[in-house]
Protein backbone atom coordinates (compact mmCIF):
# COMPACT_ATOMS: atom_id res chain seq x y z
CA UNK A 1 0.00 0.00 0.00
CA UNK A 2 1.32 3.55 -0.76
CA UNK A 3 1.47 6.04 1.78
CA UNK A 4 3.25 9.24 1.66
CA UNK A 5 6.45 9.52 3.28
CA UNK A 6 6.14 10.99 7.31
CA UNK A 7 8.42 11.75 9.99
CA UNK A 8 7.04 7.95 11.21
CA UNK A 9 8.74 6.40 9.13
CA UNK A 10 12.26 7.66 10.55
CA UNK A 11 11.00 6.84 13.76
CA UNK A 12 10.57 3.25 12.83
CA UNK A 13 13.85 3.15 11.11
CA UNK A 14 11.84 2.04 7.75
CA UNK A 15 12.76 5.54 5.68
CA UNK A 16 14.74 3.21 3.04
CA UNK A 17 11.70 0.68 2.44
CA UNK A 18 9.49 3.31 2.12
CA UNK A 19 11.56 5.37 -0.17
CA UNK A 20 11.04 2.48 -1.97
CA UNK A 21 13.85 0.64 -1.29
CA UNK A 22 15.90 3.46 -0.70
CA UNK A 23 13.92 6.12 -3.17
CA UNK A 24 10.49 4.88 -4.43
CA UNK A 25 8.26 7.11 -2.03
CA UNK A 26 6.04 3.72 -1.92
CA UNK A 27 6.70 2.68 -5.85
CA UNK A 28 5.60 -1.14 -6.03
CA UNK A 29 7.59 -2.19 -9.41
CA UNK A 30 9.79 -5.12 -10.10
CA UNK A 31 13.47 -4.86 -11.19
CA UNK A 32 14.61 -5.18 -14.49
CA UNK A 33 17.79 -4.47 -15.91
CA UNK A 34 19.81 -2.58 -13.38
CA UNK A 35 21.25 0.98 -13.79
CA UNK A 36 25.19 1.17 -12.81
CA UNK A 37 26.28 3.99 -11.24
CA UNK A 38 30.15 4.80 -10.49
CA UNK A 39 31.51 5.84 -7.10
CA UNK A 40 35.24 6.94 -7.34
CA UNK A 41 36.82 8.42 -4.89
CA UNK A 42 40.82 9.42 -3.73
CA UNK A 43 42.50 10.59 -0.76
CA UNK A 44 44.45 13.13 -2.16
CA UNK A 45 42.38 14.69 -4.80
CA UNK A 46 42.18 17.98 -2.24
CA UNK A 47 44.40 19.21 -0.48
CA UNK A 48 44.08 20.36 3.21
CA UNK A 49 42.62 23.34 1.68
CA UNK A 50 40.21 21.62 -0.41
CA UNK A 51 42.12 22.40 -3.44
CA UNK A 52 42.04 20.26 -6.56
CA UNK A 53 45.05 18.26 -8.42
CA UNK A 54 43.42 18.13 -11.70
CA UNK A 55 45.80 15.03 -12.38
CA UNK A 56 44.11 13.03 -9.95
CA UNK A 57 40.80 14.20 -10.63
CA UNK A 58 41.31 12.88 -14.60
CA UNK A 59 42.76 9.96 -12.98
CA UNK A 60 39.14 9.29 -10.89
CA UNK A 61 36.88 11.02 -14.38
CA UNK A 62 38.96 8.23 -16.20
CA UNK A 63 38.82 5.06 -14.27
CA UNK A 64 34.57 5.74 -13.31
CA UNK A 65 34.19 5.97 -16.79
CA UNK A 66 36.31 3.07 -18.23
CA UNK A 67 33.96 0.92 -15.12
CA UNK A 68 31.03 2.24 -16.04
CA UNK A 69 30.93 1.10 -20.00
CA UNK A 70 33.46 -1.80 -19.27
CA UNK A 71 36.25 -0.54 -21.16
CA UNK A 72 40.44 -0.34 -20.21
CA UNK A 73 40.96 2.88 -22.24
CA UNK A 74 39.67 5.99 -21.50
CA UNK A 75 39.31 7.69 -24.66
CA UNK A 76 37.42 4.30 -26.14
CA UNK A 77 35.59 4.65 -23.28
CA UNK A 78 34.55 8.59 -24.02
CA UNK A 79 33.94 6.94 -27.65
CA UNK A 80 31.41 4.97 -26.97
CA UNK A 81 29.59 8.15 -25.21
CA UNK A 82 30.18 10.84 -28.04
CA UNK A 83 31.58 10.63 -31.96
CA UNK A 84 33.70 12.54 -34.12
CA UNK A 85 31.62 14.93 -35.86
CA UNK A 86 29.03 15.83 -33.45
CA UNK A 87 28.61 18.58 -31.46
CA UNK A 88 28.62 18.23 -27.75
CA UNK A 89 27.29 20.13 -24.70
CA UNK A 90 28.83 19.74 -21.24
CA UNK A 91 26.06 21.33 -19.22
CA UNK A 92 27.80 22.54 -16.00
CA UNK A 93 26.38 24.50 -13.06
CA UNK A 94 28.25 27.73 -12.19
CA UNK A 95 26.60 28.67 -8.73
CA UNK A 96 28.77 31.14 -7.33
CA UNK A 97 29.00 29.40 -4.03
CA UNK A 98 29.73 25.52 -5.36
CA UNK A 99 30.34 25.65 -8.91
CA UNK A 100 31.60 22.24 -10.69
CA UNK A 101 35.01 22.81 -10.88
CA UNK A 102 36.94 24.28 -13.32
CA UNK A 103 39.18 20.80 -13.29
CA UNK A 104 36.48 18.46 -13.60
CA UNK A 105 34.82 20.64 -16.76
CA UNK A 106 38.63 20.53 -18.45
CA UNK A 107 39.11 16.88 -17.81
CA UNK A 108 35.80 15.98 -19.71
CA UNK A 109 36.18 18.50 -22.65
CA UNK A 110 39.43 17.16 -22.73
CA UNK A 111 38.44 13.08 -23.36
CA UNK A 112 35.44 14.32 -25.04
CA UNK A 113 38.35 16.27 -27.55
CA UNK A 114 40.03 13.20 -27.33
CA UNK A 115 37.60 10.88 -28.75
CA UNK A 116 37.37 12.99 -32.42
CA UNK A 117 35.12 16.17 -31.45
CA UNK A 118 36.42 19.02 -32.66
CA UNK A 119 37.36 21.75 -29.84
CA UNK A 120 35.42 24.54 -31.55
CA UNK A 121 32.01 22.10 -31.37
CA UNK A 122 32.14 21.35 -27.58
CA UNK A 123 29.77 24.09 -25.68
CA UNK A 124 30.28 24.81 -21.78
CA UNK A 125 27.87 26.39 -20.35
CA UNK A 126 25.13 26.51 -17.98
CA UNK A 127 22.25 29.49 -17.68
CA UNK A 128 22.58 30.65 -21.68
CA UNK A 129 22.22 27.08 -22.69
CA UNK A 130 19.14 27.66 -24.59
CA UNK A 131 20.92 30.56 -26.85
CA UNK A 132 24.19 28.96 -27.04
CA UNK A 133 24.50 27.84 -30.47
CA UNK A 134 26.36 25.14 -29.51
CA UNK A 135 23.87 23.97 -26.93
CA UNK A 136 21.05 24.22 -29.16
CA UNK A 137 22.78 22.61 -31.99
CA UNK A 138 24.00 19.77 -29.90
CA UNK A 139 23.94 16.28 -30.82
CA UNK A 140 24.77 15.07 -27.55
CA UNK A 141 24.85 16.25 -24.02
CA UNK A 142 26.85 15.82 -20.50
CA UNK A 143 25.50 16.48 -17.33
CA UNK A 144 28.02 17.50 -14.95
CA UNK A 145 27.08 19.74 -11.31
CA UNK A 146 27.92 19.50 -7.91
CA UNK A 147 25.70 17.87 -4.83
CA UNK A 148 24.13 19.90 -2.50
CA UNK A 149 21.01 20.43 -0.34
CA UNK A 150 18.20 22.39 -2.01
CA UNK A 151 15.09 24.35 0.16
CA UNK A 152 12.59 23.36 -2.15
CA UNK A 153 14.05 20.13 -4.01
CA UNK A 154 16.08 18.78 -1.58
CA UNK A 155 18.79 18.23 -3.10
CA UNK A 156 20.39 20.17 -6.49
CA UNK A 157 21.91 16.93 -8.48
CA UNK A 158 21.85 15.88 -12.30
CA UNK A 159 18.31 16.10 -12.54
CA UNK A 160 18.15 19.73 -11.77
CA UNK A 161 21.21 20.92 -13.04
CA UNK A 162 18.71 20.80 -16.42
CA UNK A 163 16.29 23.43 -15.14
CA UNK A 164 18.45 26.25 -17.22
CA UNK A 165 16.86 24.26 -20.41
CA UNK A 166 13.44 25.20 -19.09
CA UNK A 167 11.81 28.30 -20.68
CA UNK A 168 9.98 29.09 -17.17
CA UNK A 169 12.85 27.79 -14.24
CA UNK A 170 9.18 29.10 -11.29
CA UNK A 171 7.15 26.51 -13.31
CA UNK A 172 8.93 23.70 -12.22
CA UNK A 173 8.93 24.93 -8.22
CA UNK A 174 5.48 23.79 -7.35
CA UNK A 175 5.65 20.36 -5.27
CA UNK A 176 8.80 20.23 -4.33
CA UNK A 177 10.03 20.79 -7.58
CA UNK A 178 8.21 17.38 -8.41
CA UNK A 179 8.16 17.26 -11.61
CA UNK A 180 11.96 17.97 -12.58
CA UNK A 181 12.08 14.84 -14.68
CA UNK A 182 9.96 16.56 -17.10
CA UNK A 183 13.16 18.73 -18.11
CA UNK A 184 14.74 15.40 -19.77
CA UNK A 185 11.86 15.40 -21.98
CA UNK A 186 12.67 19.15 -23.59
CA UNK A 187 12.84 19.04 -27.48
CA UNK A 188 16.55 20.55 -26.78
CA UNK A 189 17.56 17.76 -24.60
CA UNK A 190 15.36 14.40 -24.97
CA UNK A 191 17.93 12.04 -26.06
CA UNK A 192 21.03 13.64 -25.73
CA UNK A 193 22.29 12.65 -22.59
CA UNK A 194 25.40 10.92 -23.14
CA UNK A 195 26.73 11.07 -19.29
CA UNK A 196 26.34 12.32 -15.64
CA UNK A 197 28.83 13.18 -13.37
CA UNK A 198 27.92 14.25 -9.96
CA UNK A 199 30.94 15.86 -8.59
CA UNK A 200 30.83 14.92 -4.88
CA UNK A 201 34.65 16.35 -4.06
CA UNK A 202 32.98 19.25 -1.68
CA UNK A 203 29.59 17.97 -0.98
CA UNK A 204 26.72 20.37 0.68
CA UNK A 205 24.72 18.29 3.14
CA UNK A 206 22.57 21.36 4.59
CA UNK A 207 21.91 24.74 3.71
CA UNK A 208 21.36 27.68 5.80
CA UNK A 209 20.61 31.81 5.01
CA UNK A 210 18.72 32.92 1.84
CA UNK A 211 21.85 31.30 -0.49
CA UNK A 212 21.57 28.48 1.11
CA UNK A 213 25.20 27.86 1.64
CA UNK A 214 27.24 27.80 4.39
CA UNK A 215 30.81 26.36 4.14
CA UNK A 216 30.01 24.86 7.66
CA UNK A 217 28.20 22.17 5.63
CA UNK A 218 30.26 21.34 3.44
CA UNK A 219 32.85 18.82 3.35
CA UNK A 220 35.90 16.68 1.81
CA UNK A 221 34.04 13.40 0.56
CA UNK A 222 36.71 13.64 -2.79
CA UNK A 223 34.53 11.57 -5.19
CA UNK A 224 32.43 11.68 -8.37
CA UNK A 225 29.40 9.88 -8.94
CA UNK A 226 29.18 8.95 -12.64
CA UNK A 227 26.26 6.85 -14.62
CA UNK A 228 24.46 7.03 -17.68
CA UNK A 229 20.89 7.37 -15.91
CA UNK A 230 20.51 10.41 -14.40
CA UNK A 231 17.79 9.58 -11.35
CA UNK A 232 20.29 6.07 -10.83
CA UNK A 233 23.30 9.13 -9.81
CA UNK A 234 20.85 11.33 -7.88
CA UNK A 235 19.46 8.64 -5.74
CA UNK A 236 22.89 7.52 -5.20
CA UNK A 237 23.65 11.47 -4.22
CA UNK A 238 20.81 11.38 -2.15
CA UNK A 239 21.81 8.59 -0.24
CA UNK A 240 25.31 10.53 0.39
CA UNK A 241 23.72 13.22 1.40
CA UNK A 242 21.00 11.51 3.77
CA UNK A 243 23.73 9.45 5.37
CA UNK A 244 25.70 12.69 6.36
CA UNK A 245 23.00 14.86 7.61
CA UNK A 246 22.51 11.75 10.12
CA UNK A 247 25.56 11.77 10.92
CA UNK A 248 25.78 15.31 12.18
CA UNK A 249 22.06 16.64 12.06
CA UNK A 250 20.54 13.58 13.44
CA UNK A 251 18.73 11.03 12.59
CA UNK A 252 15.42 13.64 12.39
CA UNK A 253 16.45 15.92 10.04
CA UNK A 254 18.06 13.05 7.70
CA UNK A 255 15.96 13.95 4.76
CA UNK A 256 16.33 16.74 3.71
CA UNK A 257 12.97 17.99 2.27
CA UNK A 258 11.78 16.96 0.02
CA UNK A 259 13.71 15.14 -3.02
CA UNK A 260 10.43 13.53 -4.32
CA UNK A 261 11.94 15.05 -7.80
CA UNK A 262 14.08 11.88 -7.84
CA UNK A 263 11.55 9.23 -7.35
CA UNK A 264 9.00 10.76 -9.18
CA UNK A 265 12.12 11.47 -12.84
CA UNK A 266 11.28 7.48 -12.43
CA UNK A 267 7.63 7.03 -11.69
CA UNK A 268 6.13 9.43 -13.23
CA UNK A 269 8.44 10.73 -16.02
CA UNK A 270 10.04 7.30 -16.78
CA UNK A 271 13.87 8.89 -17.54
CA UNK A 272 15.40 6.50 -14.80
CA UNK A 273 15.40 4.53 -11.80
CA UNK A 274 15.08 5.43 -8.48
CA UNK A 275 15.17 2.07 -6.91
CA UNK A 276 18.19 0.94 -5.52
CA UNK A 277 17.73 -3.27 -5.97
CA UNK A 278 17.75 -1.71 -9.86
CA UNK A 279 20.70 -0.01 -9.67
CA UNK A 280 24.14 -1.13 -9.35
CA UNK A 281 26.57 0.79 -7.33
CA UNK A 282 30.02 0.46 -7.88
CA UNK A 283 32.53 1.48 -5.72
CA UNK A 284 36.02 2.45 -6.46
CA UNK A 285 39.04 4.09 -4.34
CA UNK A 286 39.52 5.37 -1.05
CA UNK A 287 37.04 3.67 1.08
CA UNK A 288 36.77 5.67 4.30
CA UNK A 289 34.26 7.37 5.43
CA UNK A 290 32.38 6.51 2.15
CA UNK A 291 28.62 6.49 4.09
CA UNK A 292 26.79 4.43 0.84
CA UNK B 1 13.43 50.49 -0.68
CA UNK B 2 15.52 53.80 0.40
CA UNK B 3 18.07 52.56 2.31
CA UNK B 4 21.12 52.03 0.25
CA UNK B 5 22.26 55.47 0.87
CA UNK B 6 21.82 54.87 4.95
CA UNK B 7 24.03 51.93 4.77
CA UNK B 8 27.95 52.51 5.31
CA UNK B 9 29.92 51.55 2.04
CA UNK B 10 32.35 50.11 4.15
CA UNK B 11 33.08 47.26 6.70
CA UNK B 12 36.39 46.24 7.85
CA UNK B 13 38.56 46.59 5.10
CA UNK B 14 35.77 45.64 3.06
CA UNK B 15 34.35 47.92 0.01
CA UNK B 16 30.60 48.29 -1.53
CA UNK B 17 30.95 46.51 -4.90
CA UNK B 18 29.49 46.28 -8.12
CA UNK B 19 25.35 48.22 -8.11
CA UNK B 20 23.07 47.72 -5.13
CA UNK B 21 20.17 45.59 -6.20
CA UNK B 22 16.33 45.28 -4.60
CA UNK B 23 14.09 42.37 -6.21
CA UNK B 24 10.58 41.87 -5.39
CA UNK B 25 7.86 38.79 -4.99
CA UNK B 26 8.06 39.40 -9.01
CA UNK B 27 11.37 39.26 -9.32
CA UNK B 28 12.61 37.07 -6.28
CA UNK B 29 13.57 34.30 -8.55
CA UNK B 30 15.97 35.93 -9.96
CA UNK B 31 18.41 36.33 -6.80
CA UNK B 32 17.43 32.93 -4.82
CA UNK B 33 15.95 30.59 -6.87
CA UNK B 34 14.56 27.71 -5.37
CA UNK B 35 14.99 30.10 -1.71
CA UNK B 36 12.74 31.89 -3.12
CA UNK B 37 10.03 30.05 -2.28
CA UNK B 38 11.04 30.13 1.58
CA UNK B 39 10.16 34.22 2.09
CA UNK B 40 7.21 34.21 -0.72
CA UNK B 41 5.65 32.05 2.01
CA UNK B 42 5.28 34.93 4.02
CA UNK B 43 4.45 38.68 3.11
CA UNK B 44 7.40 39.51 1.59
CA UNK B 45 7.84 42.83 -0.24
CA UNK B 46 11.15 43.29 -1.14
CA UNK B 47 15.19 42.68 -0.86
CA UNK B 48 17.87 45.18 -0.86
CA UNK B 49 20.90 43.72 -1.45
CA UNK B 50 24.98 45.01 -1.22
CA UNK B 51 27.86 42.70 -2.02
CA UNK B 52 31.47 44.04 -0.34
CA UNK B 53 34.49 43.04 -1.60
CA UNK B 54 38.10 42.97 0.17
CA UNK B 55 41.79 41.97 -0.43
CA UNK B 56 42.53 38.12 -1.14
CA UNK B 57 38.43 37.48 -2.66
CA UNK B 58 36.99 38.36 0.53
CA UNK B 59 33.36 38.59 -0.02
CA UNK B 60 30.06 39.73 1.92
CA UNK B 61 26.68 40.09 0.76
CA UNK B 62 24.19 42.35 2.88
CA UNK B 63 20.54 41.15 2.31
CA UNK B 64 17.82 43.42 4.37
CA UNK B 65 14.53 41.88 3.46
CA UNK B 66 10.99 43.74 3.82
CA UNK B 67 9.06 41.25 4.96
CA UNK B 68 5.58 43.59 5.39
CA UNK B 69 5.08 43.69 9.11
CA UNK B 70 7.29 42.48 12.45
CA UNK B 71 5.10 39.45 12.60
CA UNK B 72 6.71 38.10 9.07
CA UNK B 73 10.13 39.25 9.66
CA UNK B 74 9.99 37.10 12.65
CA UNK B 75 8.38 33.95 11.45
CA UNK B 76 11.35 34.29 8.36
CA UNK B 77 13.94 34.84 11.13
CA UNK B 78 12.41 32.11 13.62
CA UNK B 79 12.21 28.94 10.75
CA UNK B 80 15.87 28.88 10.79
CA UNK B 81 17.76 29.10 14.09
CA UNK B 82 20.81 27.28 15.55
CA UNK B 83 23.54 29.50 16.46
CA UNK B 84 24.22 31.86 19.49
CA UNK B 85 22.54 35.43 19.56
CA UNK B 86 25.04 38.62 18.60
CA UNK B 87 22.99 41.07 20.24
CA UNK B 88 21.74 42.69 17.43
CA UNK B 89 18.19 43.83 16.33
CA UNK B 90 15.34 41.65 17.97
CA UNK B 91 16.92 38.31 17.90
CA UNK B 92 19.39 37.49 16.02
CA UNK B 93 21.96 34.51 15.92
CA UNK B 94 25.27 34.45 14.36
CA UNK B 95 28.07 31.47 13.30
CA UNK B 96 30.54 31.30 11.07
CA UNK B 97 29.99 33.01 7.86
CA UNK B 98 26.48 33.92 9.32
CA UNK B 99 24.63 36.67 10.39
CA UNK B 100 20.49 36.65 10.76
CA UNK B 101 18.75 38.91 12.50
CA UNK B 102 15.30 40.96 12.62
CA UNK B 103 14.15 44.38 13.52
CA UNK B 104 10.21 45.72 12.80
CA UNK B 105 9.52 44.84 9.43
CA UNK B 106 13.12 43.64 7.84
CA UNK B 107 14.42 40.66 8.34
CA UNK B 108 18.38 40.81 7.74
CA UNK B 109 21.34 38.15 6.73
CA UNK B 110 24.82 38.80 5.95
CA UNK B 111 26.54 36.30 4.91
CA UNK B 112 30.35 36.14 4.28
CA UNK B 113 32.90 34.02 2.15
CA UNK B 114 35.30 33.36 4.60
CA UNK B 115 34.71 32.44 8.39
CA UNK B 116 37.61 33.82 10.44
CA UNK B 117 38.24 36.29 12.78
CA UNK B 118 38.71 39.27 10.69
CA UNK B 119 35.24 38.08 8.69
CA UNK B 120 33.18 38.08 11.67
CA UNK B 121 34.44 41.45 12.91
CA UNK B 122 33.34 42.85 9.01
CA UNK B 123 30.03 40.68 9.56
CA UNK B 124 28.98 41.83 13.09
CA UNK B 125 30.43 45.30 12.35
CA UNK B 126 27.90 45.58 9.57
CA UNK B 127 25.11 44.29 11.40
CA UNK B 128 25.34 46.62 13.86
CA UNK B 129 25.38 49.60 11.37
CA UNK B 130 22.37 48.16 10.01
CA UNK B 131 20.27 47.67 12.41
CA UNK B 132 19.82 51.75 13.00
CA UNK B 133 18.74 52.32 10.11
CA UNK B 134 15.99 49.60 10.14
CA UNK B 135 13.61 51.89 12.63
CA UNK B 136 12.06 50.88 15.92
CA UNK B 137 11.11 47.03 17.27
CA UNK B 138 7.80 45.67 16.78
CA UNK B 139 5.67 42.91 17.81
CA UNK B 140 6.06 39.32 17.26
CA UNK B 141 2.44 37.42 16.02
CA UNK B 142 -0.10 36.98 18.51
CA UNK B 143 -0.14 33.63 17.82
CA UNK B 144 3.43 32.65 19.52
CA UNK B 145 1.98 33.54 22.64
CA UNK B 146 -0.47 30.61 22.49
CA UNK B 147 2.44 28.73 22.94
CA UNK B 148 2.33 27.70 26.93
CA UNK B 149 5.33 29.04 28.57
CA UNK B 150 6.36 26.37 31.23
CA UNK B 151 9.15 24.96 29.76
CA UNK B 152 9.24 26.29 26.69
CA UNK B 153 12.39 26.94 24.20
CA UNK B 154 11.94 30.26 23.40
CA UNK B 155 14.89 30.25 20.71
CA UNK B 156 13.35 26.89 19.22
CA UNK B 157 9.99 28.83 18.58
CA UNK B 158 9.28 29.49 14.72
CA UNK B 159 6.19 31.02 12.95
CA UNK B 160 5.45 30.21 9.37
CA UNK B 161 2.49 29.80 7.24
CA UNK B 162 3.27 27.35 4.49
CA UNK B 163 4.71 23.46 4.18
CA UNK B 164 7.94 24.29 2.89
CA UNK B 165 8.86 25.87 6.01
CA UNK B 166 6.60 23.47 8.19
CA UNK B 167 9.31 20.88 6.30
CA UNK B 168 12.35 22.42 6.71
CA UNK B 169 11.54 23.36 10.43
CA UNK B 170 10.04 19.96 11.43
CA UNK B 171 9.99 17.29 8.73
CA UNK B 172 6.24 15.48 9.28
CA UNK B 173 5.58 14.65 5.70
CA UNK B 174 6.38 14.71 2.17
CA UNK B 175 2.68 15.40 1.26
CA UNK B 176 1.39 18.66 2.52
CA UNK B 177 -1.52 16.54 4.93
CA UNK B 178 -1.83 19.85 7.00
CA UNK B 179 -2.99 21.58 4.01
CA UNK B 180 -1.13 24.81 5.01
CA UNK B 181 -0.94 27.38 2.64
CA UNK B 182 -0.94 31.33 2.93
CA UNK B 183 -4.06 31.56 4.76
CA UNK B 184 -2.80 29.66 7.42
CA UNK B 185 -0.69 30.84 10.72
CA UNK B 186 1.41 28.44 12.22
CA UNK B 187 4.01 28.47 15.56
CA UNK B 188 6.22 25.70 16.87
CA UNK B 189 7.36 25.00 19.99
CA UNK B 190 9.46 22.37 21.90
CA UNK B 191 9.18 21.81 25.00
CA UNK B 192 11.38 20.29 27.76
CA UNK B 193 15.72 20.68 29.24
CA UNK B 194 18.20 21.33 26.74
CA UNK B 195 19.42 18.25 25.71
CA UNK B 196 16.83 15.97 26.25
CA UNK B 197 14.68 14.73 23.40
CA UNK B 198 11.83 17.85 22.97
CA UNK B 199 8.59 17.50 22.67
CA UNK B 200 6.95 19.59 19.76
CA UNK B 201 3.74 21.66 19.80
CA UNK B 202 2.45 22.77 16.55
CA UNK B 203 -0.85 25.46 16.18
CA UNK B 204 -2.38 26.10 12.81
CA UNK B 205 -5.14 28.92 12.77
CA UNK B 206 -7.07 28.22 9.38
CA UNK B 207 -9.21 31.11 8.03
CA UNK B 208 -12.35 29.01 9.41
CA UNK B 209 -13.32 25.54 11.55
CA UNK B 210 -13.88 23.50 8.68
CA UNK B 211 -10.53 24.05 7.61
CA UNK B 212 -8.88 22.97 10.78
CA UNK B 213 -11.69 19.97 10.53
CA UNK B 214 -10.64 19.08 7.67
CA UNK B 215 -6.74 19.29 8.12
CA UNK B 216 -7.11 17.32 11.30
CA UNK B 217 -9.04 14.31 9.07
CA UNK B 218 -5.81 14.47 7.11
CA UNK B 219 -3.47 14.25 8.88
CA UNK B 220 -5.08 11.19 11.28
CA UNK B 221 -5.43 9.30 8.05
CA UNK B 222 -2.19 9.51 6.42
CA UNK B 223 0.12 10.17 9.47
CA UNK B 224 -1.61 8.63 12.14
CA UNK B 225 -4.08 5.64 10.95
CA UNK B 226 -3.48 3.82 14.53
CA UNK B 227 -5.33 6.68 16.47
CA UNK B 228 -8.48 6.12 18.45
CA UNK B 229 -11.62 8.55 18.46
CA UNK B 230 -9.85 10.84 20.64
CA UNK B 231 -6.75 11.78 18.00
CA UNK B 232 -4.04 10.02 20.22
CA UNK B 233 -1.80 7.40 19.29
CA UNK B 234 1.86 6.01 20.14
CA UNK B 235 4.20 6.14 18.04
CA UNK B 236 7.41 4.13 17.08
CA UNK B 237 9.64 5.64 19.12
CA UNK B 238 7.40 5.34 22.00
CA UNK B 239 6.37 8.57 22.10
CA UNK B 240 2.71 10.04 22.06
CA UNK B 241 1.13 12.12 19.23
CA UNK B 242 -2.06 13.90 19.76
CA UNK B 243 -4.35 15.84 17.19
CA UNK B 244 -7.37 18.26 18.69
CA UNK B 245 -8.89 21.26 17.26
CA UNK B 246 -10.94 23.95 18.87
CA UNK B 247 -12.54 26.16 16.50
CA UNK B 248 -10.36 26.96 13.44
CA UNK B 249 -7.09 26.07 15.23
CA UNK B 250 -5.53 22.96 14.86
CA UNK B 251 -2.97 21.47 17.61
CA UNK B 252 -0.71 18.52 17.75
CA UNK B 253 1.83 17.36 19.63
CA UNK B 254 4.41 15.23 18.76
CA UNK B 255 6.85 12.98 20.95
CA UNK B 256 4.89 13.49 24.51
CA UNK B 257 6.41 11.10 26.69
CA UNK B 258 2.88 10.11 27.52
CA UNK B 259 -0.61 10.47 26.52
CA UNK B 260 -1.56 12.57 29.94
CA UNK B 261 2.01 14.90 28.77
CA UNK B 262 0.10 15.11 25.32
CA UNK B 263 -3.25 15.48 26.51
CA UNK B 264 -1.73 18.37 28.97
CA UNK B 265 0.54 20.16 26.74
CA UNK B 266 -2.32 20.25 24.26
CA UNK B 267 -4.67 21.39 27.00
CA UNK B 268 -2.86 24.53 27.92
CA UNK B 269 -2.86 26.09 24.26
CA UNK B 270 -3.49 29.77 25.38
CA UNK B 271 -5.98 30.64 21.87
CA UNK B 272 -6.68 33.92 21.50
CA UNK B 273 -9.10 35.64 22.51
CA UNK B 274 -12.10 36.16 19.44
Amino acid sequence: MKHPLTRRDFLAGTTVAVLGASLGFGQEKPATKKARVVLIRHRDVLDENQKINPDILQGMLDEGVMKLLGESDPVKAFQKLVKPGETVGIKTNVWSYLPTPPELEAALKRRVIDAGVAPDRIGLDDHTVMTNPLFVKATSLINVAPLRTHYLAGVCGCIKNYIMFAESQPAYHPDSCADLGSLFKLPQVQGKTRLNVLCVLTPQFHGRGPHNFNRRYVWSYKGLIVGLDPVAVDAIGLRLIMAKRREVLGKAQELPPVPKHIQLADTRHGIGTSDMNAIELIKLGWGEDILV
Amino acid sequence: MDIGAKIPVKADGLTASGKDRTFNRQTLYDYLDGGAEVYLAFDFREVFTRKYTGPGGREMTLDIYDMGSPGEAFGAFSCDRQDPSAGIGQESEYGPGLLRFWQGRYFVTVTASADDEAAAAAVLGLGKDVVKQLGPPGPKPALVSCLPAESLRPERTSFFHSVVNLNNRFFVAGENLLRLDRSTDCVIGEYGAGGAEPVTLLVVRYPDASGALAARRSFLASYLPDAGPDGFARTENRKWVSAGVRAEYLTIVFDAPSADAARKLGASVNFPAK
